[in-house]
Formats: C-alpha cells, sequence, structure tokens
C-alpha cells in the first residue's frame, strides 16, 4: 500500500483511498455489505470461497474483491445481477451437502451461511432436495473445539490462523472434491493455548466450543465490549451474558474484541474460560464470625474496629480500577493506615508466553505502579487491623483483627462485606504498554452489591 | 397512484343521540326481549352444565394442554431448538438443553416447563416447532392445581400426555 490518494468509484460513487488497498477490506471497513468467508483481516485473502465477486470495468468477467487492489479509475460495481446471480449460484453449492440443521446448531444466528442466504440466497427449496453426502460430526479436536465435517464450508480461515498466526500449523486439508474436510495430524490433538479462536474465526457452525456447546441460543444473548482480567495484558472482550424470566444474569462466553493496539483480534483460552470464575463462590451476604448480620450493623462494627486499632494496614488488589483505587488513597490517608497492593502473589512465570500471555495475572497492576502504590509485602503485627480489598494475599495471612471487602469467598474468621466484582462496576485500567482502556459495568446483580466506592461512602459517614 | 377517499359520517352529534337515554332503552329492548323468550322455554338456553356435563364438541384443531411427542422407537422427539420457546409471546416456556448421547440425536431437553398459568394457548409453539415435538392435540382443557407449581408443565408430564386425535407419533 502506497501513500498516494487514488479516486476510483464504487456503484458510480466517486471515492478516495489509498492506492494499493485490498478493495474488499475498503469496502467492509466502509460499510458496504459484501458477502464473504475466507477473507478476514487478520488473515487476509485466500481467494478460495469466492463469495466476494464484483464488477470490475474493463474486465470480461467478475472478479474477486480480495484479491484486487485499489488504483487510480478503478470501477466497481457490486450490485449488478450478474453478481447476484453469481452469490446465489455460489450459495447453492455450498449448500449442495449442508445438512442445514440449523435448529440444533449452535451458530444458528450468527452463521454468515445462514445471513447470506436470507440475503442473497432464498432460491427454490427444490434445488437441494437431492441426496447429500454424509459426513462425521462431534469430532473432537482437541483444546475444547469441536469439529462438525459437515457444516464446513472449506474457507480454510482456521488453517490459516495456525499457519500464520500460531505458525504452529495444527490443521489441514485433507482429501478431495466433495469428500475434503479439515483435520488435525493423524492421532493429534491440538496443542495451541490459543485454539479456542478458532471457534471465533469460522464463520459457520463447522467448529464450536464444546464449553458453549447447546449452553445458549445466541438470539437470547446480550453483548457488553469489557476488558478480560486475565492479566496485564489487558486484552478486550466482548461479554455476551442473557438474563431471562426464569434464571438471574448469567454470563455465557467471553469472545476477543479486535484492538490493534492490544490483541489485535485474539485472546488467549484461559482468558476466554475465565468467565466461570464470576459465577463460582461468590460472597453475597455480610458475615461476622461466621454468622450473618445486616448493613447497619456492619457499619459500626467497621466504626468500632477503626477506633480501636492505632495501626491500620490497607490492602488493595490490583484488580481495582483507577478511580477505586485513588479512593482507597484518600481513605487511607484519612484513616492514617498504611496502604499496599503487593504484586508478587500474582506473578505466574509459566503463564506467559511471547504473544499476549503475561507473567502478572492481575489488570491493573500498572494502575497500582501508577498511582505510585507500595507494591512490597507488608508486616503485620498481632494489633494490626487488616482492611483488605480484595487482594489475594489476604488469605494467607493470619490474624484475628480483619475486614474482608471480598468478590469471592476465603477463608476468614473476621467481617465479610460482599464487593462488586469487575463485571459489576464501570472503570479505567492501565496495562502493561501503559495504555488507558475502559470497561463499562456490563453486569447488575439481582441484589445490588457495592462497589468499593460505594462502601467508603458508606463508611465515611459513621467515622 | 391515486388516493382514494372514503367520506365517513359522523354520528353522536344529534339531540337524540346527545341524551344517551334512547340508544340505553333500545338496548335494554333487546334483552329484555331475550330474557323473555328464555324463561318461555328453558329447555332452549345453550347452558352446558359443566362440570357434570362435558363438552363433546373438541375437535382436532382444539388447543387443548401442550404434550411433547415421541420418535417411532418412544424416545422424545424434541431437539431443545428453542424455536418454540423464541416463539412464545407469553415467553413462558423454559428449556434447558443438553447432549444426548443415545445415538439418536444429538441434543435433548433436559428441562422443558410450560408454565400454564402464563400460556396464552396460541398455538405458536405447535406451528414454531420444526420437527412436530410439541403438540396441543390432548383435549385437555383444564388444569387443577392447589399451588403454582402445579400448573407447570414439566417434561415428564408433557410426555405423559396423549394425543387424542391419532397421530400418537411425531410426523416429522
Ligand atoms: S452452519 Fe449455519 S447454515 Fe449451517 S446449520 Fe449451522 S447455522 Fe445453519
Ligand atoms: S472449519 Fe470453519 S474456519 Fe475451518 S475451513 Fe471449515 S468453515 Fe472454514
Ligand atoms: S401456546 Fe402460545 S403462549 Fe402457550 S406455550 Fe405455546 S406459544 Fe407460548
Ligand atoms: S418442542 Fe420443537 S420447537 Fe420446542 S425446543 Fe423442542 S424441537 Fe424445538
Ligand atoms: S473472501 Fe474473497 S474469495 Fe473468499
Amino acid at each position: 500500500m502506497s501513500s498516494k490518494m487514488v479516486e476510483f468509484t464504487v456503484n458510480g460513487k466517486k471515492l478516495l483511498a489509498f492506492e494499493g488497498l485490498n478493495l474488499l477490506k475498503y469496502l467492509l471497513d466502509n460499510g458496504y455489505n459484501i458477502p464473504h468467508y475466507c477473507y478476514h483481516d487478520s488473515l487476509g485473502a485466500d481467494g478460495n470461497c469466492r463469495m466476494c465477486m464484483v464488477e470490475i470495468k474493463g474486465k470480461k468477467r467478475p472478479q474477486i474483491a480480495c484479491d484486487t487492489l485499489i488504483k487510480e479509475g478503478l470501477e466497481v460495481n457490486t450490485n449488478t445481477p450478474t453478481i447476484k446471480r453469481l452469490r446465489e449460484e455460489i450459495l447453492q453449492m455450498q449448500l449442495r451437502n449442508h445438512p442445514v440443521d440449523c435448529p440444533v446448531c449452535d451458530k444458528a444466528g450468527e452463521c454468515y451461511l445462514q445471513n447470506y442466504y436470507m440475503d442473497y440466497g432464498l432460491y427454490k427449496e427444490g434445488k437441494h432436495k437431492k441426496q447429500k453426502i454424509k459426513k462425521s460430526k462431534n469430532i473432537e479436536f482437541g483444546r475444547n473445539v469441536v469439529y462438525d465435517e459437515e457444516r464446513c464450508i472449506l474457507c480454510k480461515r482456521c488453517v490459516r490462523f495456525f499457519a500464520n498466526i500460531t505458525k504452529t500449523n495444527e490443521l489441514g486439508v485433507i482429501k478431495r472434491a466433495n469428500h475434503s474436510t479439515i483435520s488435525t495430524a493423524p492421532n493429534q490433538k491440538l496443542q495451541s493455548q490459543y485454539a479456542m479462536n478458532i471457534v471465533d474465526l469460522c464463520p459457520v457452525g463447522a467448529l464450536l466450543s464444546s464449553d458453549f456447546k447447546f449452553k445458549q441460543r445466541v438470539w437470547f444473548l446480550q453483548s457488553s465490549p469489557s476488558i478480560c482480567h486475565g492479566c496485564t495484558k489487558n486484552c478486550n472482550i466482548t461479554i455476551d451474558y442473557s438474563s431471562t424470566k426464569f434464571q438471574a444474569e448469567r454470563i455465557y462466553r467471553y469472545k476477543a474484541r479486535r484492538n490493534e493496539d492490544v490483541n489485535g483480534y485474539f485472546i488467549c483460552d484461559e482468558g476466554r474460560l475465565s468467565y466461570k470464575e464470576y459465577h463460582t463462590n461468590r460472597v453475597t451476604q455480610i458475615e461476622y464470625k461466621n454468622s450473618i448480620i445486616d448493613f447497619k450493623e456492619a457499619i459500626s462494627k467497621i466504626g468500632i474496629e477503626i477506633f480501636i486499632h492505632k495501626d491500620i494496614v490497607i490492602l488493595a488488589s490490583p484488580n481495582l480500577y483507577i478511580e477505586e483505587l485513588e479512593s482507597i488513597i484518600k481513605w487511607s490517608k484519612k484513616l492514617n493506615a498504611r496502604l499496599y497492593s503487593p504484586l508478587e502473589c500474582y506473578k505466574d512465570k509459566e503463564f506467559a508466553d511471547n504473544w499476549l500471555k503475561e507473567e502478572l495475572r492481575v489488570a491493573n497492576a500498572y494502575g497500582v505502579m501508577a498511582l505510585e502504590i507500595d507494591t512490597s509485602t507488608p508486616d503485620i503485627s498481632s494489633d494490626t487491623l487488616l482492611i483488605n480489598f480484595d487482594h489475594k494475599l489476604a488469605q494467607d495471612i493470619n490474624t484475628l483483627h480483619r475486614i474482608d471487602f471480598i468478590t469471592h469467598s476465603i477463608n476468614s474468621q473476621g467481617l465479610i462485606l460482599p464487593l462488586a466484582s469487575w463485571v459489576q462496576s464501570s472503570r479505567h485500567l492501565i496495562n502493561s504498554s501503559g495504555i488507558k482502556q475502559y470497561a463499562p459495568k456490563t453486569l447488575v446483580a439481582n441484589k445490588p452489591i457495592l462497589t468499593v466506592t460505594e462502601w467508603i461512602e458508606a463508611i465515611g459517614g459513621d467515622i | 397512484m391515486s388516493k382514494k377517499v372514503k367520506k365517513v359520517t359522523r354520528y353522536g352529534n344529534s339531540t337524540k343521540e346527545r341524551l344517551y337515554l334512547p340508544a340505553i332503552l333500545e338496548g335494554l329492548k333487546i334483552t329484555t326481549s331475550h330474557l323473555l323468550q328464555n324463561l318461555s322455554d328453558i329447555n332452549s338456553v345453550e347452558t352446558l352444565e359443566y362440570p357434570e356435563e362435558q363438552p363433546t364438541d373438541i375437535t382436532s384443531r382444539y388447543r387443548g394442554l401442550h404434550r411433547l411427542t415421541h420418535r417411532a422407537d418412544g424416545t422424545i422427539r424434541c431437539v431443545a431448538c428453542f424455536m418454540c420457546a423464541t416463539a412464545c409471546p407469553a415467553e413462558c416456556i423454559d428449556i434447558v438443553a443438553t447432549t444426548r448421547d443415545d445415538g439418536v440425536d444429538d441434543k435433548m431437553p433436559l428441562q422443558f416447563n410450560i408454565d400454564t398459568l402464563e400460556c396464552i394457548f396460541c398455538g405458536y409453539c405447535v406451528e414454531a416447532c420444526p420437527c412436530d415435538a410439541i403438540r396441543m392435540d390432548t383435549g385437555i382443557f383444564s388444569i387443577i392445581g392447589k399451588k403454582r407449581e402445579d400448573f407447570i408443565l414439566t417434561k415428564d408430564r408433557l410426555l405423559s400426555h396423549k394425543g387424542v386425535f391419532g397421530e400418537e407419533i411425531s410426523r416429522a
């Protein structure tokens, strides 16, 4: 791509773009609805699906847009009768042996083939009444990926992911013609720690995640942009959740969200599956020495504890967001307390790799450093009052005088106060490259749970 | 396209109409004439002495309580595709899907509840089902219970209902 701007026309409209830019990329980025399977921003063009056909003036036959580069004077037509007929015919071929089991296919609702059929197919039913070739279903590829041979349209996105992105070449196309299918090497399973990305990449329901399979139909899901809290990389994700009349809000899956500056198009499998943590082991009630107490009692207990202790240590989790950390800093100054946010216990050397995964397995460690909070481990004597804001280290500290604001239950005999999880608050985080990102509040619990700032406000009135 | 204009007469502005009383008397006249007619011949009144007398005119098109159909091999036909739950305007169908491991199919419902207190018996679920797995041809027109839970048709209850107009097994 050169830096020269050239003029070209699409459907009679004059447009400006950089010379040498991929035509399909330009069209897709500018809101043209061009059907395509094999082209993907991260994988580039492969030219095998033939779905992205456009007519170009001066060329005898329709051309694929993903293999056309923009140049001066190019005249493109995307909606001629020929193109429409071609799209319909290509769809007929793709559906020739397709099982069309959409009612039990988890992709239905976000399937390219289904959408394109509704947009460009809709041909008379009789055309696919012929006997179809039967292939295998439910082939376990390993790493939570399940493959359905019948639904595959052989766009090779998955193959190219392992060839170009992870460079581990774990999948390939075997057999010929109508019998072609995707396969791992004989007796091999997928190994990559990023394998589940191919489920996002697959345009149809051929690759599904066994973790999400049959859990929920996608049209019941709501999506919210968010940030993965698995490590300091802060990969961008979409949280898919739903709440029905019969069930409280529940997260069903995380998907990778495109952000060129942070994670590109992908996330690691561990991060993807970390949605499960939200629902397990949550603290929902205020407890004191293992019995439930009410809010007023708790607030007065906190007041008393703070009043009778001279030495107070506050532990703040590096998962808290910038605004929360700031209010903790203010509060600790008011209480004359020592504030720490040790990072050592979040380190996991084995987790780190040289792509996305990073050693510090906590979201806002760099925010803690930016706010200059002490990251060393505090010494706690028997008269020290420990106020813990969801820090991992607190579960290993053995002290009688403690107040725990926690999201997930730990072994503590003191005062336990439920804290909103990160999905339940809107937040700013700083990642390892110093990028400050915003994640909006996604879930609201049935019984509202207070965030750090709200707790401090509530206590502040009484002391 | 030329526009068609239809002139509508406005009623209700004459003195007679604004008095209301004439219209009320007109209505009472009809009611009274029916009353007198019924009193003169009590047997002509179309009344069913329910529940001693049961209705006899329930046809195969009558939308009774739901049932889940079976396959020829006796197993459940439903594949838990959620089409009925999606179509249901009362949102009263609660399905939890699971993997089916008896080799008959891929997917089936682990739980299938219809809350008949919320159901409006519209029959959309029957129409939406791609595999004739749910039907309303049981002829059952009443449901009795003492608690709310008694009105929830569970999967087992739905499977136990019989179709009374033939076609016991799913057609699909
Ligand atoms: S891949 Fe798409 S078209 Fe094929 S069965 Fe699944 S939803 Fe339907
Ligand atoms: S499995 Fe999906 S991504 Fe891979 S070739 Fe088939 S359709 Fe394309
Ligand atoms: S009959 Fe109508 S309201 Fe009742 S379950 Fe079926 S779709 Fe829902
Ligand atoms: S009853 Fe029919 S529509 Fe409803 S989930 Fe079962 S198969 Fe799908
Ligand atoms: S997207 Fe161009 S050929 Fe597949």
